[in-house]
């Protein structure tokens, strides 16, 4: 235990002078690592922790990144007062759609929350408030420059260091056992006394709370958003591979998973630029193949990770 | 041992079908308060549809459940566990990847409304039923490393842990040599002098006779006999239900 | 007026139940959810396609042949990979199937560019004049083809040997194994079966609609809507579903226009979910 919080510490102030090192566009992409950390351990929580695989968590990142947008052009809220109301439009539609949602298992429950993810989409393609497909613009942050870098870094870092807080004091209490207890034995669960249908959805808002404020970070970084980009489920399987990479059920697995996956994917973009996504997809089916429990296992506790581990993966999961 | 009384869990006229198949057929039960009843008959014979009825994991096609007088009918396994029912699996269900510690703990967070605990509360409580089962050494294992004997009292402990007021025992001996039989009759008979009323599913006749104040019998989903143990081995219908093999346990 | 719109509808949804059966197959048999369902029929598109443009194959005529070539890729990408994680969570499978659709995806637009096709038959402007409303003939070929296509599907599952093995491995695994059925070579059989399928769709798709390297994705998820409305386990289901979403489409989209198209897909697809998610003909849960 005081190990671990030893090496959180050291990461976080690490982090945390960062900036003064990097150039910005660097940073920016540091910016970028940490929106996918949080959204990476935002599915953890209803993924990793839960047991309930949902596919289409991208939608509270495009629901806050419009509530944001439209919070901010239209009725002129500052910043962070969106930013607030997005995470808690995320949490809302989380637990509400959660409700009828959560009783599905399985494949069904994962398909269910890729249509979510498509109604929604298609629904903010023909609402007149959002503009449809032409796209929602932001007012401009008013920083420097350099500041303005450096202020998404620190939101962004600031929202993950809170999440992972978030989800630590969880994991000690009631609420992080009921939701283990789920995931372990959904049955045994609900004998023992657990109300899994609204823990469930509690699991279910907590992660729309926080992907709902990646969106709003996002939005204003960016300046102008379209339905594509931010309700694009590609997005949500990046987030579930970086779970799964760093090691899904950890703390810090989805944001390792985050880091090195991006760190992958702009070497890639950098030196193959045609071909970067085939060999991300190339990437993506190695790791499930080999590497199903992530990184973290591979580092944390095991003795030899040899050739054998990898085979053995395999042979555990084959038909 | 036959002072006044009180029906702590009663079953009246209960049956559940499923598509075609009537699995219970208007079965009625009294489990009193502080006693062990024991709930015997040849397999098929509708005991864990019976027990999953008053658990709330299936539904009640018709009839009622009452508990300390009102009715359970309809209730959500979650709110039946928070009345202070409690329920084992007879294929049991651990927390695979939790500790044998912390699967007890959830027990005592959730379980009996009035008794609910917080988690390091919790993590007090669940050492103590941790000796009591008698699973110190393995507390700190994760719940898929137990062998069967330990994996049953680890269900027992997990149900004990929810200061129920009634428990129903699905076949927790099955699988367990002799020696480890008597061990699991002497537990629950410790946890019986707790104050705890039992429902025990069981096909181990001579664990049954050790423990049961009083035993009732189904088979083919109807209730054939229910009375004290004397008297319903000698009941001429119990006898033919187990006919065969079996006879020569029943009479011994 | 109205009959024009069902019967647009309900062709469209012949060829939205063909596309949906693949889908069907393989994750009723395998439960094995493929996101790459698309990528298939836009494979199957491209092959029709490159044969029309470069060999002057009539689609029809060419047919078979695309339908085989995809059978063989879909045969060795679930025996060589996919059979190596079939037992492992289901999100794990799912991803691997996203990989592959990112795979195939992302090396068509490589290959074929982003440029837009189209497979212009000679015949491409003949029309029947049927109740009022005006029939593509190409539409009705289409329509017609995918019902055949079923059929010939629904003897194969129902009265051949194979078909036997596939519907007996899809309930009753562990029996099958003991049984002596190499439950690897039938799930690749079945894989192939399934993408053979998508191809098939993704031929008539090309001789009606523009065709792009990333056609797929949508086709994916209208496959996933079809599937879960008829309901799993059946070969009627995907007919039945992908009719009433072809006939519900048309209806939606003529009264709130065509950008409605996915809102009312999707929406059909909750709701159908939440209070049924069995479908309409029930089946495997």
């Amino acid at each position: 235990m005081r190990k671990s919080f030893i090496f959180s510490t050291l990461v976080i102030g690490a982090a945390v002078i960062l900036p003064f090192f990097l150039g910005n566009f660097t940073l920016r992409n540091a910016t970028d690592i940490l929106i996918f950390a949080i959204l990476a351990s935002s599915w953890n929580i209803i993924g990793g922790y839960t047991g309930y695989a949902s596919f289409g968590n991208i939608v509270f990142f495009g629901l806050g990144a419009y509530a944001t947008a439209i919070l901010m052009s239209n009725f002129g809220f500052g910043f962070f007062p969106s930013l607030l109301l997005s995470g808690l439009l995320g949490a809302a539609y989380g637990f509400v759609v959660g409700l009828p949602i959560l009783r599905l298992k399985g494949h069904y429950f994962a398909i269910a929350t890729l249509g979510l993810a498509e109604a929604t989409k298609a629904l903010v393609q023909n609402l007149g408030i959002t503009e449809g497909n032409s796209g929602l613009y932001l007012p401009i942050p008013e920083f420097a420059i350099d500041a303005s870098y450096r202020f998404f870094f620190y939101v962004s870092l600031g929202v993950l260091v809170i999440l992972l807080l978030v989800t630590w004091l969880m994991l000690k209490s009631k609420l992080g056992y009921g939701l283990i207890a789920i995931r372990e034995d959904e049955d045994a669960a609900n004998s023992i006394g657990i109300n899994t249908t609204l823990f469930k959805s509690a699991a279910f808002g907590l992660s729309g709370f926080f992907s709902g404020i990646a969106g709003a970070i996002y939005a204003y970084q960016q300046g102008f958003i379209k339905p594509e980009p931010v309700f694009t489920v590609a997005s949500t399987v990046k987030m579930i591979v970086m779970a799964v990479f760093g090691g899904i059920g950890s703390l810090w697995g989805p944001t390792l998973g985050a880091v090195l996956i991006e760190v992958i994917d702009n070497f890639l973009s950098a030196h193959f630029l045609v071909i970067h996504t085939i060999f991300f997809g190339a990437i993506v089916i190695l790791v499930i193949l080999f590497a199903p429990k992530g990184i973290y296992d591979i580092f944390g506790g095991r003795k030899k990770v040899g050739l054998a581990y990898f085979l053995d993966n395999i042979r555990r999961n084959r038909v | 041992m036959t002072a006044q009384r009180t029906a702590i869990l009663e079953g009246k006229s209960l049956t559940k079908d499923f598509k075609g198949l009537r699995a219970n057929n208007e079965v009625d039960f009294t489990l009193y308060e502080g006693e062990i009843l024991g709930l015997i008959g040849p397999n098929g014979a509708g005991k864990t549809t019976l027990v999953n009825m008053i658990a709330g994991s299936t539904s009640i096609t018709s009839g009622d459940v009452l508990f300390k007088g009102r009715s359970i009918k309809g209730l959500a396994p979650h709110r039946i566990g928070a009345l202070g029912i409690a329920r084992t699996y007879q294929i049991v269900k651990p927390f695979p990847h939790m500790t044998v510690l912390e699967n007890i703990a959830v027990g005592a967070m959730f379980g009996k409304r009035d008794k609910r605990l917080g988690a390091r509360k919790a993590r007090e409580a669940a050492a103590e039923i941790v000796s009591f089962v008698g699973l110190e050494k393995h507390q700190d294992r994760s719940a898929d490393q137990l062998n069967v004997a330990s994996r049953k009292r680890l269900e027992i402990a997990k149900a004990l842990a929810m200061s129920p007021e009634v428990i129903l025992f699905d076949e927790v001996m099955a699988g367990l040599n002799p020696k480890e039989i008597d061990q699991a009759v002497a537990l629950i008979q410790q946890i019986r002098s707790r104050g705890i009323s039992i429902i025990v599913i069981e096909h181990v006749m001579k664990a049954i006779k050790a423990i049961s104040d009083r035993l009732f019998v189904l088979q083919h989903g109807e209730k054939i006999a229910e009375g004290p143990p004397g008297e319903v081995l000698n009941d001429p219908e119990v006898i033919r239900a187990y006919l065969g093999k079996r006879y020569q346990q029943l009479t011994q | 007026m109205l009959t024009q719109v069902i019967i647009n509808g309900l062709l469209k949804g012949g060829l939205y139940a063909l596309m949906a059966m693949g889908m069907s197959l393989i994750w009723g048999v395998m439960n094995i959810i493929n996101i790459a369902h698309g990528a298939f029929i836009m494979l199957g598109a491209y092959l029709t396609y490159w044969l029309f443009v470069s060999l002057g194959l009539d689609p029809f005529v060419s047919l078979p042949l695309s339908m085989a070539l995809i059978f063989l890729l879909g045969w060795l990408l679930q025996k060589y990979l996919i059979n190596l994680v079939v037992q492992a969570d289901i999100f794990i499978t799912l991803l691997l199937t996203f990989g592959i659709e990112l795979l195939i995806n992302n090396l068509a637009l490589l290959f074929w560019t982003a440029d837009v096709r189209k497979v212009n038959v000679s015949y491409g402007a003949a029309n029947f004049a049927v109740f009022g409303a005006t029939i593509p003939a190409v539409r009705l070929a289409a329509f017609v083809l995918a019902l055949v296509i079923s059929a010939v599907l629904f003897y194969l599952m129902n009265r051949s040997r194979l078909g036997r093995a596939i519907r007996a491995t899809s309930q009753e695994l562990e029996a099958a194994k003991l049984s002596g059925v190499k439950v690897g070579n039938i799930y690749a059989v079945t894989f192939g079966i399934g993408t053979a399928l998508a191809a098939a769709a993704g031929t008539l798709w090309s001789i009606l609609f523009p065709i792009s390297p990333t056609m797929g994705g949508i086709l994916t998820l209208k496959s996933f809507v079809v599937t879960i409305i008829g309901g799993l386990g059946t070969m009627l289901g995907p007919l039945i579903g992908g009719l009433i979403l072809g006939v519900v489409e048309a209806l939606g989209t003529n009264l709130f226009g065509s950008t409605y198209e996915n809102l009312i897909s999707f929406s059909i697809f909750l709701l159908v979910l939440i209070f049924k998610p069995r479908g309409i003909l029930g089946g495997r849960g």
